[in-house]
């Protein structure tokens, strides 16, 4: 198991890459998914969100060998604790 | 009962049907047979793709089947008797009224989003042009079937008892829905559809006044007539190629998911979109827990398996496996 740091690290990549916004932008202001949606090109509504978190899911499953069940939140929920929530499952260690 | 021979076989006609052979009027036994019963074209990709049907054909089916279910709306609100219902039954009429106010922007976005979309393909897929203007074609008649459920509901509230909602309520009522991608659109129209039906179904036995009962039940059964149509479509555009399965697995995910769209108002947070209302998260009170019970959500998670199995051909058989399938397609 890799240690929080580099979870955190690689799920922070991951989302960016798949909301398609910088770091910067993403977590510097720790936007609101209803941020993330509006600013994001890739995302119309909701349902991009969960693609994106799903996408991240499965990168994790394929780089740790980690699932993680994709979570229910509202819109105002900022992104910092979405990647609390994944770094939490990653710890609770449900295999693939 | 009168007889006619038809290849050697002595066959029984109706008098009336004689009469009118017996008349010179028509020329071939083919010509009194009964018509077709009117159904929904269940494979629509291959009505256009392989059996050569035109949208003039598929739209002749669309009407005869709505000609065929027209009920009236005046008739079935003068059948209930108002003094036999309960506080309760009034409530759930008032609540289903505004639910259903909010059919017409859902309906005048999907003619507006079918239209835009056809223009997209023509020229480039013609098959798939086709599925769809059969789609923006259709949502005339949606449209109308909805105002049938609206109009009945809030004309009987009124009679109940209840204020007519104000100009401003309609008004935020009647938002148009936001754009988004259509097999998407139309895979969630064949769940909402759905999960109206089963409300209905629910109400429909909660009440005492049979001519309440019957109007949930007519608009219960349009509402399953629904759901098949967008079934229908959803199908053609997964069956097309054009449209990746994956769109509607996200759809039932979204639904099926623990606090997802399926509980409706019974969430613990309910989104205020502030862009349109979702019918489902504004059944108030009594409508909403009889929406919320646990037969009722079983019914829903069924209908939604179910829809979801006729439109990409994947069958799941809970909200675990449509996430994990979902997944699968969504790759990383």
């Amino acid at each position: 198991m890799a240690d929080v740091g580099e979870l955190k690290d690689f799920i922070c990549q991951k989302f960016c890459e798949n909301v398609g916004l910088k770091a910067e932008e993403l977590f510097g202001a720790d936007l609101t998914l209803a941020e993330v949606i509006a600013r994001s090109d890739r995302m119309t509504n909701s349902v991009d969100l969960m693609e994106a978190f799903a996408k991240s899911s499965n990168a994790l499953r394929k780089q740790y060998a980690i699932r993680v069940r994709l979570p229910a939140l509202s819109l105002d929920t900022p992104i910092s604790q979405v990647v609390d929530l994944f770094v939490q499952e990653c710890q609770q260690g449900r295999p693939v | 009962m009168a007889t006619v021979r038809e290849h050697g076989l002595l066959k029984p006609v109706s008098l009336e049907d004689a009469l009118v052979r017996m008349s010179g009027l028509v020329e071939s036994p083919a010509e009194l047979a009964p018509p077709r019963r009117p159904t929904v074209v269940a494979d629509l990709y291959r009505a256009f793709k392989e059996e050569g049907r035109r949208l003039v054909d598929i739209t002749w089916d669309q009407h005869r089947l709505h000609e065929a279910r027209r009920w009236s709306a005046t008739a079935l609100v003068e059948s209930v008797c108002l003094e036999q219902l309960t506080e309760k039954d009034r409530f759930v009429v008032w609540s289903a009224g505004k639910a259903e106010m909010t059919a017409k922007p859902s309906a005048d976005r999907m003619a507006r989003l079918a239209d835009k979309e056809c223009r997209r393909w023509v020229g480039k897929d013609s098959v798939v042009a086709s599925i769809v203007q059969a789609l923006g074609t259709w949502s005339r008649y949606w449209n109308e079937e909805e105002a049938h459920h609206e109009t009945s509901f809030t004309q009987l509230a009124m009679l109940a008892g209840f204020e007519p909602l104000s100009d401003d309520a309609v008004i935020e009522y009647r938002k148009v829905f936001p754009d988004d991608d259509l097999l998407r659109t139309v895979t969630m129209l064949a769940f909402s559809e759905s999960i109206a039906s089963v409300n209905y179904g629910q109400y429909m036995r909660q009440v005492s006044d049979p001519g309440l009962k019957m109007l949930f039940k007519h608009v219960g059964a349009d509402e399953v007539q629904h759901m098949q149509y967008f079934i229908s479509f959803a199908k053609a555009l997964v069956d097309s190629g054009a449209y990746p399965a994956k769109e509607a697995f996200a759809v039932a995910h979204f639904f099926l998911r623990e606090e997802g769209e399926l509980y409706g108002s019974a969430r613990e947070h309910v989104e205020d979109r502030g862009t349109h209302i979702n019918w489902w998260d504004h059944l108030e009170s009594e409508a909403g827990q009889a929406a919320a019970a646990p037969e009722a959500l079983d019914r829903k998670r069924s209908l939604i398996l179910h829809s979801l199995r006729r439109i990409t051909g994947v069958a799941c058989a809970s909200a675990e496996e449509v996430e994990d399938t979902w997944m699968d397609l969504v790759g990383c």
